[in-house]
Parts: C-alpha cells; structure tokens; sequence
C-alpha cells in the first residue's frame, strides 16, 4: 500500500477536495457547490473521491482542511491539519510554480494577494470583511442580467468597448449596472466593465501598495474567468498565469501540508455513511447569548466553538453528560 | 449618593486614577459590568450611525447605568496639553451627547472638564468635581494626589509585566489599539486570546511609557494632532525591535484611526503588519483566519531565515 493525502478546501461557494501521493501528483480532485451546505458537500465530495481512487494500491495517511468551514470539515474528517486560506494557497501554488513571486486569488468572499520572494511569503492582504469584487458578487450580477457565471467570460471577451462601472463598493456597482443597463448599454459591454471592476477593485483595494512583480500567478474561482484574466493582463500589462488546477491550489497546499505533519491519520471513505449533524444551541448564561455549533457524530456529540466564554463551554459539557 | 461609572472610553484610561479618588473622599460607587451584545444593541439605537463602535459601547453602558446609581460619571476632555494637540472630538462631545441623549430620562451627570489650553488642568477640574461633590479643599487635595500616586504605581506594574512579556522567547506581537478597543471583553479582548491561542505574547502598545512614547512619536511624524495617537505612534517606535509583528487595530470608523494607521502602513517597512478592523461582527472566523495566517507567516518567514544561517 503507498501513501496518499487528503486536502479539502470547503469555501462559501465551491468545495474542492484532492487525493496527492507521496511525491505531490494529483491521484483524485474533485469541485463542485457548497450550496450552503458544507458537511453534504463534504460527504458528496468523499465519495467522488473515493470512485476516482485506486483504493488497493493507496491508503489515505494525512487530512488537511482549509477555507472558510475548515474547522467544522476538519472535525468531521479527523484532519491532522486545519489551516487558513493563505498558507494553503502559498504552499499550493509554492508547489507548482517555484518562481512565482505574485498571486492573486479571487473566491467567493475572499480576495486576497500573497508576494513571494525566493519561495517564501513575505507580504500579504486580505479584503477586509467587505465582500466587493469577489465571486460572489459577480455571481450575483450575473444572476441580475439573466447570464449563468460561466458564460461570464467568453461574453465579456466580446466587447470592444467595455461600460465604466463605479467599482468602489458593491452597493453603488450594482445601482451604476441597473442604470447602464437601462440607458441601453449593451450586455457584453457591462459584462466586460464588470470584469474591469473587479480588476480595479481588487489592484485598488487589496494589492493598495504593493509591488507586484510577475511571474503572477491567478486563482481562486474568478480565475475560471477569462474576462476577468484578460482585465488582469490589461491593467498589470504582464502575463497572468492560470493553471488547469488553479481552483485546486488551496486543497493541493494543505494536502502536502497533512504530509509534513508527524501524525499521521487513520482515514476512512466510510466517512460518507455516518451522520453528521450541527446544533445551534444558544447560551444564556450571561446578556451575549452566544450561539455555540455542536457538532455529533452518530449522536455523540465530538466537538463544539462558539462560545466567547468558558461559561458556555460548560454548558456543552452538561449537554453531553445528559446525552 | 452612588456613582454610577461606565465601563468604557476613558475608563480603561483613568480608572485607577477615577476609583482612588472616589474611595478617598468615601464615595459611593459601581461600575457598569463588561461589555456585552445587549449594551451594543442599546448603545447602537441611541447612537447616530455615523458614530465608531466605542462610543456606541459607551452610550450602552451609560443606559445600563440608568436607575441603577444617582449620577452617571462622565468625563470630558478638550485638549490634554501641547499647543497643537487635540483628541478626538467624541472625548469633547460626549458629555453633551450622553446629556441630550438621555434627556427624557432624568439623568443627573458628574463630571469633570479638561482643557489645558485653556488652563483648565486634571488638577483644577477635580478640585471643581470635589467641591461639587460636598467636600473641602484639603480632603479634594490629599484624596487627588493619593489617586495620583495609585495611578503612577498601577501603571509602573503594567510596565513591568510587559517588561517580563518582552523577554520571552516566544513570538511577541504589538498590537496597537486604543485601550477602549483592546480591554472591552466584547471587542478587544478575542483578539489577545486568539493571539495567546497561537502561542504569541501580545505585547500592548497602549501600555508604555507616555511621555517617552509622545517623544518618539515627533520621529514618525512631526504634525500629529491626536494625543491618544500620539502615544501608540510613540509606542511602535519604543517596542518595534523588541517584537515579531504588529497588529493595527481600529474600531469601524474611527476617523483618527484611519488616517494614522495608514501612515504607519506607509511608514514602516521593516515588520510584518496587518490591519484589523472591529465592527461589532458576532462571527469572530474572519478575525481568526486573518491572525492565524499572520501569524504563519511571520513563522515560514522565520524558520526559513534560521536555516539560512545555519
């Protein structure tokens, strides 16, 4: 039996689970929608994975998890390692593109730039808790002109003369694109200004101040994107990298990172029978009313967070106890 | 008569200073209990929107005080010396707004008034409070310099605790944050036990050295208006070379905040540093995700740099 690792990256919009062996080759990927659902996605995802591996020849060894539900995945598979977005990303894209000295990354909610020199991280910047010019934005835009996000792209290609679309804030991007779009702009011209927006949101908020020096590399969701790319390439004026598996960095960095952790874990597909469920339980005990996620397996309560003090962690403990 | 105090603003400040001098002169008084949703939610609805989230706090503390004692203590400060110095014109309002705010209310505020450029000194002004209070010069005077003395000899601890935290061998983060945003257990304190939860020794720059920070601070920036500002300013050039990282912290829109932190961006280059910025959020994954991978990388970055040398 050879070793393989286990890396899910479970973000607001899309979960996406790899399977490495020892050498960092991708063995088994799967991508597909959270749906606001992260434990079915999870359970969905493992039994992608599960058609996909050669289960005789390799055994699972290491789990890592990331992204915005890592912690609560992280419990459900047992993981070894449960690490945030931009390590994962780092070490993901590290892997594939030693050289790389710029990434830009666009998900869902997040949108972040991490600048390398000589292979390690030595700057980075996060949104900050504004979603703007992320994925989920545009895919609610889109939703509002009618288009499914993957026609995004290619559409926005079209356009000779893309609209001008405040890009600030959400809020006024979305009233500036009604108002285009009832003047009779044409649609390939505000798809293509929103990719544009983006762009200058993000160079603008998030990349405010840094240097970026290519080779640059693209990920994240949005870099499924080619309106988005193309924006990129115009505004920076050097080539965008995308890899084939730009989607799957995260997940590939916290795959390998499962590998360089000492423990090693037993891991097993049969993850995808056994019922998971989350209880929101509301603590009273003091004016903060925190909401404190119970996690079970098979009833039994495994795990809880939440909770801003220790007297909500009692409160767990008693809920146990009564089980 | 009872003095009711809240638990927030310049509390985090003056309470040793405030607490003495009402013990001394045999004062009854009660401090509002920490920080919790319900007084953001109160505090929230007697605020405008425009206003940050500690004075928010502030007015839900004042609301919980309501009832509960005879006078509310509210403090207003105008100018803390310096001929070009100013604070944040909140800490000059907020005994206008907490009056008005609560007008319907029949609220009754204690008070004092500080305003150097109008020589109106911490002295002068608690002497004034004293004498309202119903008590002679010499009681006023001997109870002020004796809150004096606890004060110098609170702070003089603090200083030593940081001292010992600076020495340690583990990662030591500045986090850089007004007291009132970095004490309130609501909104401050998540993010020192995040840091302690990462195994890093939260160094703060509220607890210095002010007047040698207000001196180091003329270094980063000769124009600086704002005294509080002034002093964290200060603070980053005392401690910088003692730390790994530094934290910005800032309460959503603190207007001073916004425009010093961005200069401390723009003028420091040497250390790691993230901007982190409190909005009253009930989820605490986005605080959390931006400190873990903070702090990971000061660590990749260090680890890599020890095996260069090695």
């Amino acid at each position: 039996m050879k070793k393989a690792y286990l890396g899910v990256d479970i973000g607001s919009i899309s979960t996406k689970g790899i399977i490495i062996d020892e050498n960092h080759h991708i063995l088994a990927s799967e991508y597909l929608w959270t749906e606001g659902n992260p434990m079915d996605a999870v359970k969905r995802l493992i039994h992608q994975l599960r058609n996909q591996l050669d289960n005789k020849k390799y055994k699972i060894v290491g789990v890592g998890t990331t992204g915005s539900a890592r912690k609560l995945i992280g419990v459900i598979l047992g993981a070894n390692v449960v690490k945030n977005e931009i390590t994962a990303h780092a070490i993901g894209t590290l892997s594939l593109y030693p050289d790389v000295r710029t990434i830009f990354e666009i998900g869902g909610q997040d949108s972040k730039i991490i600048i390398i020199e000589d292979g390690i991280v030595v700057d980075y910047a996060m949104n900050t808790l504004c979603a703007a010019g992320t994925g989920s934005f545009l895919s609610s835009q889109s939703r509002r002109l009618g288009l499914e996000v993957e026609d995004f792209g290619p559409l926005a290609l079209k356009s000779k003369n893309p609209t001008n679309i405040a890009a600030r804030c959400t809020v006024f991007a979305e009233s500036d694109l009604v108002h285009k779009a009832q003047m009779g702009h044409k649609k390939e011209d505000i798809v293509a200004g929103l990719c544009k927006a983006v762009v200058t949101n993000y160079l603008n908020n998030v990349g405010k101040g840094k240097k970026i020096y290519s080779p640059i590399v693209f990920q994240g969701g949005v870099s499924k994107n080619i309106g988005v790319i193309k924006a990129f390439e115009e505004a920076t004026g050097e080539k965008i990298i995308v890899d084939e598996n730009s989607h799957l960095m995260g997940a590939l960095g916290v795959a390998i990172l499962s590998q360089t952790d000492q423990k090693e874990v037993d891991f097993n597909f049969d993850i995808e029978e056994i019922e998971f469920k989350t209880k929101g339980v509301e603590c009273k005990r003091c004016a903060n009313n925190c909401e404190i996620i119970c996690v079970y397996k098979d009833g039994k309560l495994i795990d809880s967070w939440g909770n801003k003090c220790d007297r909500g962690a009692i409160k767990v403990r008693k809920e146990e106890k009564s089980r | 008569m009872k003095i009711g105090i809240p638990r927030a603003f310049l509390y985090y400040k003056y309470h040793v200073l405030w607490e003495t001098f009402f013990e001394e002169l045999g004062i009854e008084y009660i401090v509002s209990p920490q920080t919790n949703k319900k007084m953001i939610a109160e505090g929230s609805v007697y605020s405008i929107d425009e206003a940050c989230l500690p004075h928010k706090i502030f007015l839900g503390h004042v609301d919980y005080l309501i009832d509960k004692c005879d006078y509310i203590f509210v403090p207003r400060i105008a100018t803390l010396g310096g001929t070009k110095d100013i604070v944040c014109s909140r800490f000059q309002a907020i005994y206008d707004i907490v009056r008005n705010t609560f007008r319907d209310r029949n609220i009754k505020i204690l008070y004092y008034s500080i305003d150097i450029l109008n020589k109106d000194t911490e002295f002068k002004a608690f002497l004034k409070m004293g004498k309202f209070l119903g008590k002679n010069k010499a009681q006023i005077i001997k109870a002020y310099y004796i809150a004096k003395q606890a004060e110098k000899t609170n702070k003089l601890l603090d200083l030593k605790e940081q001292e010992k935290n600076l020495e340690s061998k583990k990662l030591k983060i500045l986090v850089v944050a007004h007291p009132y945003n970095i004490y309130d257990a609501y909104i401050g304190k998540p993010i020192i036990k995040t840091l302690k939860e990462f195994d890093c020794i939260p160094i703060l720059a509220c607890c210095t050295d002010t007047k040698k920070a207000i001196q180091e601070a003329k270094i980063i920036s000769h124009t600086l208006p704002w005294t509080f500002n002034k002093e964290l300013v200060g603070a980053i050039g005392l401690y910088k070379d003692q730390v790994d990282g530094i934290i910005l912290v800032s309460a959503f829109p603190c207007g001073p905040d916004a425009l010093v932190n961005e200069m401390i961006l723009r003028r420091l280059k040497d250390k790691p540093m993230i901007t982190l910025i409190l909005d009253g959020q009930e989820g605490t994954a986005g605080m959390e995700t931006r400190i873990e991978s903070f702090i990971d990388i000061i660590r990749i970055k260090e680890e890599k740099e020890h095996e260069k040398q090695m």
